[in-house]
Formats: structure tokens, C-alpha cells, sequence
């Protein structure tokens, strides 16, 4: 399996009238082929302007990509023309968006919105297009697809929606599909469908994902890898189950904390992390998690860790601490 | 989508009866009748005999409500009855003004759609870019400038400059369609830019709002090409406000261009308004209130079907 997409210190930033955001801050993380790799952190870590940014659809002009590389296949996409980099979205790189309720065309039919994808890269038309539209639909679970091409946005439910964001996404074969936090906005029931259904679909078909989410069900479940994201930022990388077993970030480990188990008595409280996510345009000069951290040293606040390995193959952190927090049971 | 649109069909009829109810009552308020105003004309010298005389001659005697009953059954058969001030039918009294002022309000429009349309979209591409400021500028510039005075100055610059004056009589567009378009292109060249003006603001409004939709970044990430995200996804959506705005202006048209009209020396229905009303012709008023206010509450209609037909969420309601 070789390196599908590479993201080299991609930085993104957003001019605001408060000042510039660095809502992506020097972020490199890849996808192998045939992979399933999670970009898990809070609202507004960066973890959707990372997708943006790969896609090259940051709003302009206030979102800037500044710097960085997108090496997919071998070429960066942040050097090809409008033209090829439209040639690469929907066909090599597809997206799946958070909001199915208005991420589709309310005053297009179904059928058309699908079709489009695969008249403007496929050059298919016609007959062959709505035949492979229906052949989608039914892929994706949605019953008497013939029926439903007809039909318009407002005439599914929200689970049907997201359905079909995913034949949309799937309808040109992709090689990798990124998947903004597919199911943040549909019922726990619906979810589980929903991700079960991206699972197998990528798997059968061999194509890469990447899962955006703040849920870490979803990335215990669904992920081969992970990328945890603080503040425009990565703080740690690992293999899912790696991460799981002995997180090596204080953060990391807060998020672990503050889910909510069935394993453990229900007395047990929740540990939610202290404080609030730092204001991202006065970015203190240390690490950017320290005033919430409770593992903080004076070193902290001065200076910058970097991601370094630890421990396992593949497991890095950025922690100057990472060390205290080796399989210290104490700590869980 | 045929319940909801024989609804809005059925609607028309109250409102319309609405409007019949209010003009018949006001023009009874104001003071001093058509009779009056006839007869003064003999130095006001003319008897009470002879006032009353007239006024049964008119049906001014009868009760309102016996009135207004004969009037709306003569308008159910589209019979308006004569002119209280000349005597002639209203039909003949109206027919080529409407037709004058109907061509007027269809050119007018289509220069507002053809200016509004591409300006705004532009505007709205470019936003905050140099294209921005000058389809602004002369946006705004249209809102502040009044049409008649813009008509008076096209026509002295034709006068100047090109030491030409456009016909000042009408024809009717089916005697000579050639003299008919070099007389009435100014006039709606004029009402035109103005009515533009408020379509192009709309239209940019709307599509910046549009363009900021997740659909349009959904587009987007498919790969579809610029032409095809505004043509297909964007335009459809933002259509929507800006058709309400070019529907009202278009029925307000008929009927409002009373001071442009003088400037072209046009014999439109804004100028006959303002006579009849002068003359207290009750029989001219109710007549062109009617066919005004039924012009605006078809131009509705006709767009709750085109919002039907853009928008599936009503269409299927």
C-alpha cells in the first residue's frame, strides 16, 4: 500500500476583524491507500479547514491557504490550475458534508444532482447517467431508487439525505472520499447506519477515507489511524488502538475522560477538560493546550513541543510530559 | 401543486371585490361630484334643477348600494359603462392608452432584466472589487435619479448631439412598428434604468447570500465548473426574491408613470388617471382602478406560479 495523499505543513489562515486566524497551523498528516484515518479535536480546531484546504475550497477571500503541500498521487494539488484541481474534485477526491438538511440544492431534483457529477467527469449522459444514478441510490440503501431520482431534497429525511451525499460522493469512483463529520447532525440511531454503510461501502470498493469528527466512538470503531487536532494543530498520531491504550497527550486523554462509558459505575463522574479552546489569534508562544493542561510544567508555557515518536511504531505526541503519562493507571 | 395554485387562482376573485368595495366608497368621499364640475363650467350659474336632472341621468340618485351593485354587474361583463366626463364608452376610452402603457411596462422591464440580471451577478462575483463599486455606483445612481428627468435629458441629447427628436405621436406598434419602438425605447430606456437599479441591488443581495449556501460548496466539490454552479445552482435559488421585485415594478408600471409620460408627450393610463381623478369621472376611476389593481393581482398570480415552478418546497405543499 503506498502514500495515497500527503499533507505537507499545510497552513490556512482567515482574515477576521479581530485579527488573522491560523485556523490550520503548519498540519502535515497522510492517507495510505484503502485507508481509514480520523482527524478528531473540537469545534473549531481546524479539522474542516483541513478538508477545505485539501479540496482547495476555503471561502475565499477571507480563508487563504498560505503555505504547505498537498501531494495526492504524487502531484501537489496546491499548485495545479483551477482547471485540473476542478478535474480532481468529485472525481479523485470526493465530499461528504456535515448539514445533509442544506448541502443539497433544495430546487434541484435528486436525480439531477446526482447525474451531474457523472456528465461532467464521465462524460455519461442521458439514459446511462440516470441508470447509473438509480444503480447509486440503491447502493446506498434508498429503496425504489427509479422513483426517487424524481424527487426533490426536501422530500427526504435527513438520513436519506446523508445517503445520498454518499452515492453523490461515490458516483465517480473515487479514490478517497473526505468525510466532514458525516453524521454529527443525524439521530445516534441513523448514525450507526450511516457510518456502517461508509465502512462497508470503502472497503468493498477500496477507497481511502478520511473522518472528520469529534466523536471518539466513531473513531474507536471506524479509524485505522488518527490525528488529534488542538488549535489548528496535530498533538498526537497513532494507531487507533495505540491511542486508545495509552494516550501519550493530555488532551488526548481528556478527551478519552470526558465520554461517558457503560463500563464504569454510573457514580463515577465525567471528567469534562477545564477552560475553553484558546483564542486563536493571540496564540501563546508555548504549547497552545497548557492553561487547560493539568500535567503543565514551567517549560510549557515558553516553548513549543513538537511531534515526536513515542512509544509504539507510528505513535507521535507533541508533550513535553509525554513521558508521565506512559501507562500511568493513576492518571485513567 | 394544482390545489395550491387553483387556491391562489380562487383568491384573486375576494380581493378584487375588496378593491371595487374601497374605490367606489373613497371617490364618493371626496368632496364635489362630476356633476358639479360640469355645470360650474356655465359660470355657476346652472340650477339646482338642472344638477339634480343630471345626476339622475348618471344614477347618482340611487342609493350606494344600488350604485355599486349595477357598476359590479356591468364590470362582471367587462361592461365599464361610459364616461361621465365625455360621454364616450370606457372601453374606447382606454384601449389605446393601455396598449401604450402595457408596451411601455414590457420594454421597461426587459431593459431592467437584461441591465439587473448580469450586473447583479457580476457585482455579486466580484464583490468588494472594482466591478462591485462601479455596478453600485451606477445602481445607486439609478435609484437616485428620476426617470423623467433622465428622459428629458435623452431627449436633449438626441436633440444636441444628434440634432434629432424621436416621434412625439403615437402609433401603435401594429400601424408602424419601426415609428412605435424610435418613440417609446427612450421612455422605457428611462423608466428602465431606474427599475433596474432596485433589480440589480436585489439581484446582487441575493446571490452573495446564495453563494454563501452549503449546496453551492457542495457543487463546488463535485468538480462542476464555475458556468454551471451559477447557471444551475445558484441563479435558480436567487431568482426567487428578485422576481418578487420585478413583478410589483412591472404592475406598478401600468398604471404609475404619470410624470414620464408628460415628458414624452406619451397618452398613457397614468395620465388619464390623474384627469379623471381631477374631474371626479366616477365611472373613468373605477374603471382604471379595476384594471390597474386587476393587472397587480394577476402579475401576483402569475408569480406564485413561477415561484411554484422554481421552488419544489411550495410546489408540492
Amino acid at each position: 500500500m503506498g502514500v495515497l495523499l500527503e499533507v505537507r505543513s499545510l497552513t490556512t489562515e482567515f482574515a477576521t476583524s479581530g485579527g488573522v486566524v491560523r485556523a490550520v497551523d503548519g498540519v502535515s498528516w497522510d492517507v495510505q491507500e484503502g485507508e481509514t484515518v480520523a482527524l478528531v479535536g473540537e469545534s473549531g480546531c481546524g479539522k474542516s479547514v483541513s478538508a477545505l484546504s485539501v479540496m482547495r475550497l476555503v471561502a475565499a477571500p477571507a480563508g487563504r491557504i498560505v503555505g504547505g503541500q498537498v501531494v495526492f498521487k504524487g502531484r501537489d494539488l496546491l499548485q495545479l490550475s483551477e482547471e485540473d484541481m476542478r478535474r480532481v474534485r468529485g472525481r479523485e477526491i470526493a465530499m461528504i458534508f456535515q448539514e445533509p438538511m442544506t448541502s443539497l440544492n433544495p430546487v434541484l431534483t435528486i436525480g439531477r444532482q446526482l447525474t451531474e457529477g457523472l456528465e461532467i467527469h464521465l462524460g455519461m449522459s442521458g439514459a446511462g447517467a440516470r441508470a447509473r444514478a438509480a444503480e447509486l441510490l440503491g447502493m446506498v440503501g434508498i429503496p425504489d431508487p427509479e422513483r426517487r431520482l424524481t424527487q426533490y431534497p426536501h422530500q427526504f429525511s435527513g438520513g436519506m439525505r446523508q445517503r445520498m451525499m454518499i452515492a453523490m460522493a461515490l458516483a465517480c469512483e473515487p479514490s478517497l472520499i473526505l468525510a466532514d463529520e458525516p453524521t454529527t447532525a443525524l439521530d445516534v440511531t441513523i448514525q450507526a447506519q450511516i457510518l456502517e454503510l461508509l465502512k462497508d461501502l470503502s472497503r468493498r470498493l477500496g477507497v481511502a477515507m478520511l473522518i472528520i469528527t469529534h466523536n471518539l466512538g466513531v473513531v474507536a470503531r471506524y479509524a485505522d489511524r488518527v490525528n488529534v487536532m488542538y488549535a489548528g494543530r496535530i498533538v498526537e498520531r497513532g494507531s487507533a488502538r495505540e491511542l486508545y491504550a495509552n494516550p501519550r497527550h493530555p488532551y488526548t486523554l481528556g478527551l478519552l475522560k470526558s465520554v461517558p462509558r457503560l463500563d464504569e459505575p454510573r457514580r463515577a463522574r465525567l471528567q469534562p477538560i477545564e477552560g475553553q479552546p484558546p483564542d486563536l489569534t493571540r496564540l501563546p508562544p508555548g504549547c497552545a493546550f497548557a492553561p487547560r493542561c493539568a500535567f503543565r510544567v514551567a517549560r510549557c508555557a515558553a516553548e513549543r513541543p513538537a511531534l515526536a515518536p513515542v512509544g509504539g511504531a507510528g505513535h507521535l505526541t507533541a508533550c513535553w510530559e509525554a513521558g508521565r503519562l506512559d501507562r500511568a493507571p493513576a492518571l485513567r | 401543486m394544482s390545489k395550491y395554485l387553483l387556491k391562489r387562482f380562487l383568491l384573486m376573485f375576494p380581493t378584487l371585490l375588496g378593491v371595487a368595495v374601497v374605490i367606489f366608497v373613497l371617490i364618493r368621499v371626496i368632496p364635489g361630484d362630476v356633476v358639479e364640475l360640469r355645470m360650474s363650467g356655465d359660470r355657476g350659474s346652472a340650477s339646482q334643477q338642472a344638477i339634480d336632472e343630471e345626476r339622475v341621468r348618471f344614477g347618482l340618485d340611487q342609493p350606494v348600494w344600488k350604485q355599486f351593485a349595477t357598476w359590479v354587474w356591468g364590470v362582471v361583463r367587462l361592461d365599464f359603462g361610459t364616461s361621465m366626463w365625455t360621454g364616450a364608452p370606457i372601453g374606447e376610452e382606454i384601449k389605446l392608452r393601455f396598449a401604450l402603457s402595457m408596451q411601455v411596462a414590457i420594454m421597461a422591464t426587459i431593459v431592467a432584466v437584461l441591465l439587473a440580471i448580469p450586473l447583479g451577478v457580476v457585482a455579486a462575483l466580484k464583490q468588494d472589487t472594482w466591478v462591485d463599486y462601479a455596478v453600485r455606483i451606477f445602481s445607486i445612481a439609478g435609484l437616485a435619479t428620476p426617470s423623467f428627468w433622465l428622459g428629458i435629458v435623452f431627449i436633449l441629447l438626441l436633440l444636441i448631439v444628434f440634432k434629432w427628436l424621436p416621434p412625439m405621436v403615437y402609433t401603435p406598434f401594429w400601424v408602424n412598428p419601426w415609428q412605435n419602438l424610435l418613440q417609446l425605447v427612450w421612455p422605457a430606456l428611462a423608466v428602465g434604468y431606474r427599475y433596474s437599479a432596485v433589480a440589480t441591488r436585489m439581484t446582487r443581495s441575493a446571490m452573495l447570500e446564495v453563494l454563501r449556501e452549503d449546496y453551492i460548496r457542495t457543487a463546488r466539490a463535485k468538480g462542476l465548473v464555475q458556468k454551471l454552479v451559477l447557471s444551475r445552482h445558484a441563479l435558480k435559488n436567487a431568482m426567487l426574491p428578485v422576481m418578487t421585485v420585478i413583478g410589483l415594478e412591472f404592475a406598478f408600471l401600468l398604471g404609475g408613470l404619470v410624470v414620464t409620460e408628460q415628458v414624452f408627450n406619451l397618452n398613457g393610463l397614468g395620465l388619464l388617471f390623474v384627469q379623471a381623478v381631477a374631474h371626479r369621472d366616477y365611472t373613468l376611476i373605477q374603471a382604471l382602478v379595476m384594471i390597474v389593481s386587476g393587472f397587480f393581482i394577476l402579475v401576483n398570480f402569475v408569480m406564485d406560479v413561477m415561484y411554484a415552478w422554481l421552488d419544489p418546497r411550495i410546489r408540492y405543499r
